[in-house]
């Protein structure tokens, strides 16, 4: 019964690694641009943070699976040659979850109290050393269980990926059923495969939310 | 650069202009029709996850893992290629002959997913309300079911009015998944304006204004429904 | 060292600053004291430019904060400044907190920060806690941390912002005992306090203010015992009690 899924099991392992691939992309792309949108969406300069904030607005607003094509047909142009679907992949979902992070971070970043962001300064702290410092680490750490969250997302955006022909599970998953007609086997191993991920990641999520609600340290 | 000639006036050519039109009608009628299902199914379970009766919380609970960490578009295609043959392999053939199979599969799993993000935001609704009020309404004299009915529902929806308009809006932003199994959606009909004009920039693009119109007039609406349904002195704006 | 000419500043359209003079001169201590809402915590954050000010001109040892040339972030090393809510560093240790900012602005090797860190820690009372983080500290042991924090960019002039107010009675005492070590060290001191006793003890010059003006100033006794306005007397029959 499982012949199916037991037979085609490397080539479906490889998609999935594909979608851990592009998620661990997204992942440190989001996060590092996520950290400067939450940045620009706190700023007090106008002419950084009205752009910031309407990139995220707009972008919130908008399914992925649209931004995932607009770039797929936005990229050769500005690159001038054909794309690798991966390439393209990757570069949605970075300006995508960005604007997810951004906001995450951002509460982060307001949650700080301005006295402690006054007693950096007083020492003689530039803005960029008390950012590095002070505000993106201790932003980092309180909002681990929503980044967490957020990450997990991520992981399962990643099968949208789909649509412009990429390698990963869920096209391989309908590739084969293509061939061996066992939807039931196949759709359902997909779904446990990300479910198991997902899930432990909730969990993971979910054990931080508990400790930083005990400690109360941050 | 790759020389493109841009041609934005594809977007109001005929038939194209007319096509996305139309994606955004069934845009509208997948969101519209799959909202009733998760709002329904979301309170159900959502309250299931609330009562004391531990069998109906785990009951609950299950269902909420389940549909919020698998990927959507997982899920829709599992109920359109393998939904049918669960039925065995005489109804198989039949339910894969409906006509509009791919609409009705969409609404369904698109209301069962988001059901599963509705849950959680009634749960938590309940739990804002406390323990109080449950407490004030059983020592009238009314079973669990009519308090629940009649009391606390009512109450935790009003609460939630904010995360569910979120909700309302990323099912319209959800929808647009409906593309892979042919639903002749917007971002569908962006995609095949490029099959047939290899404009598919320009398509894309008038799509997302579709989206961004189509998400502003959803929080104007809501907003109306919080201001009309909106409980005195409790919360201020 | 310090000269406000004039400076007002506005809230859009409350006023929190009017017309405040005063000059601040190396060694001298300056108690200010008033009701909440007085101004006496924004007059101290306009003066190492954490506020801007609309009217008016604060120098600090020559140079202007109004000139748009005017490098902040090395005027800030000048003036040391204490919260009254201690604002430690959260995720770094008590030295890291210390040493921060010498490594970060004044370039100093981790070892040589280090030692200053530690003799600061030393002269504030608590040398062991070295590798402790604020939250296992006491509210008066992190606030001894703060002032070794601001003491390590080897400030002119310390800056206190009701350095006591939020401790707990029994600790107050500790980090006053730091403050007056450091007066009769010969540090330029600029306190908002409610702390009349510590005022008595080491200021050169009381500051009442109320309604962002300075409604009177006096050395220490003549202050206390004869205030001049009326609602100085009001002030003082109330903090006096």
């Amino acid at each position: 019964m499982l012949d199916a899924i037991l037979q085609n099991l490397p080539y479906l392992l490889g998609g999935f690694l594909t979608n851990l691939q592009l998620a661990a992309f997204a992942l440190a792309g989001g996060l590092f641009l996520g950290t400067l949108v939450g940045l620009g969406r706190i700023s007090k300069r106008p002419w950084v943070y009205y752009p910031v904030t309407l990139y995220v607005n707009f972008l919130r607003n908008i399914p992925l699976i649209l931004v995932i094509f607009w770039f797929y047909f936005v990229m050769p142009i500005l690159v001038g040659r054909t794309m690798d679907p991966f390439v393209s992949a990757a570069v949605s979902f970075i300006v995508f979850e960005a604007t997810y992070f951004g906001e995450i971070l951002r509460a982060g970043f307001q949650s700080i109290s301005k006295d402690l962001v006054s007693a950096a300064y007083s020492t003689g702290l530039t803005y960029r050393q008390t950012a590095t410092h002070i505000l993106v680490p201790i932003a980092f750490r309180r909002m681990l269980p929503s980044m967490i969250t957020q990450s997990i997302i991520t992981f399962q955006d990643t099968s949208l990926a789909y649509v412009i022909g990429l390698q990963e599970m869920v096209r391989r998953t309908t590739i084969v059923d293509s061939i061996e007609v066992r939807s039931v086997q196949l759709y359902s191993f997909v779904a446990i495969l990300f479910f198991i991920i997902c899930f432990i990641g909730s969990r993971i999520s979910m054990h931080y939310e508990e400790k930083s609600r005990k400690a109360k340290v941050l | 650069m790759l020389a493109y000639k841009f041609d934005w006036g594809v977007l109001w050519r005929q038939p194209y202009g007319e096509w996305l039109l139309q994606g955004l009608w069934l845009t509208i009628q997948l969101g519209a029709l799959a909202w009733i299902i998760a709002l329904s199914l979301g309170v159900l379970f959502g309250t299931m996850r609330s009562v004391r009766f531990w069998p109906l919380r785990i009951i609950g609970s299950l269902y909420v893992e389940v549909f919020r960490n698998i990927p959507f578009l997982v899920q829709l295609f599992f109920w359109f290629y393998a939904g049918p043959m669960l039925f065995g392999k005489t109804l198989q053939f039949k339910i894969n002959a409906i006509s509009g199979l791919n609409y009705w599969v969409a609404i369904f799993a698109l209301g069962l997913y988001t059901a599963s993000r509705v849950a959680e935001h009634v749960r938590a609704g309940f739990a804002s309300i406390g323990h109080g009020q449950y407490d004030a309404v059983l020592s009238t004299g009314m079973t669990p079911l009519q308090m629940y009915w009649y009391v606390m529902i009512p109450h935790a929806l009003r609460l939630i009015i904010p995360p569910l308009t979120t909700e309302f809006l990323t099912i319209f932003k959800n929808s647009a998944v409906a593309m892979t199994i042919g639903v002749a959606e917007t971002t569908f009909m962006s995609y095949k304006i490029d099959e047939q004009t290899f404009h598919g920039l320009e398509a894309t693009t008038g799509a997302m204004v579709i989206y961004l119109v189509l998400g502003m007039t959803v929080v104007k609406l809501m907003d109306f429904i919080e201001a009309r349904f909106r409980i005195p002195g409790l919360m201020s704006r | 060292m310090i000269e406000i000419k004039n400076v007002s500043k506005w809230f859009g359209d409350f006023q929190v600053l009017a017309d405040v003079d005063e000059v601040v001169q190396r060694g001298q201590k300056i108690v200010i004291c008033g009701p909440s809402g007085s101004g006496k915590s924004t007059l101290l954050r306009c003066i190492n430019g954490l506020e801007p000010y609309q009217k008016g001109e604060i120098v600090v040892d020559g140079v202007s904060l109004s000139d748009p040339k005017t490098n902040l972030y090395k005027l800030r090393e000048k003036l040391g400044m204490v919260f009254q809510r201690f604002e430690l560093y959260p995720h770094m240790t008590v030295m890291r907190n210390i040493t921060l900012a010498p490594i970060k602005v004044r370039k100093k090797s981790r070892q040589a920060a280090e030692k200053k860190a530690m003799e600061l820690l030393e002269r504030v009372g608590i040398p062991d806690k070295a590798g402790a983080f604020p939250a296992n500290l006491s509210g008066g042991q992190q606030q001894r941390v703060a002032i070794a924090r601001a003491l390590a960019m080897e400030p002119a002039c310390m800056m206190f912002d009701e350095p006591t107010s939020a401790l707990d009675p029994e600790m107050i005492q500790e980090v006053l005992e730091v403050m007056i070590g450091l007066a009769k060290e010969g540090m330029t001191m600029l306190v908002v306090t409610h702390e009349m006793g510590f005022a008595r003890e080491v200021a050169d010059e009381i500051i009442f203010m109320d309604a962002g003006r300075i409604v009177e100033r006096g050395s220490g006794d003549e202050f206390f015992k004869n205030p001049k306005s009326q609602r100085t007397k009001d002030f003082l029959g109330q903090i006096l009690k």
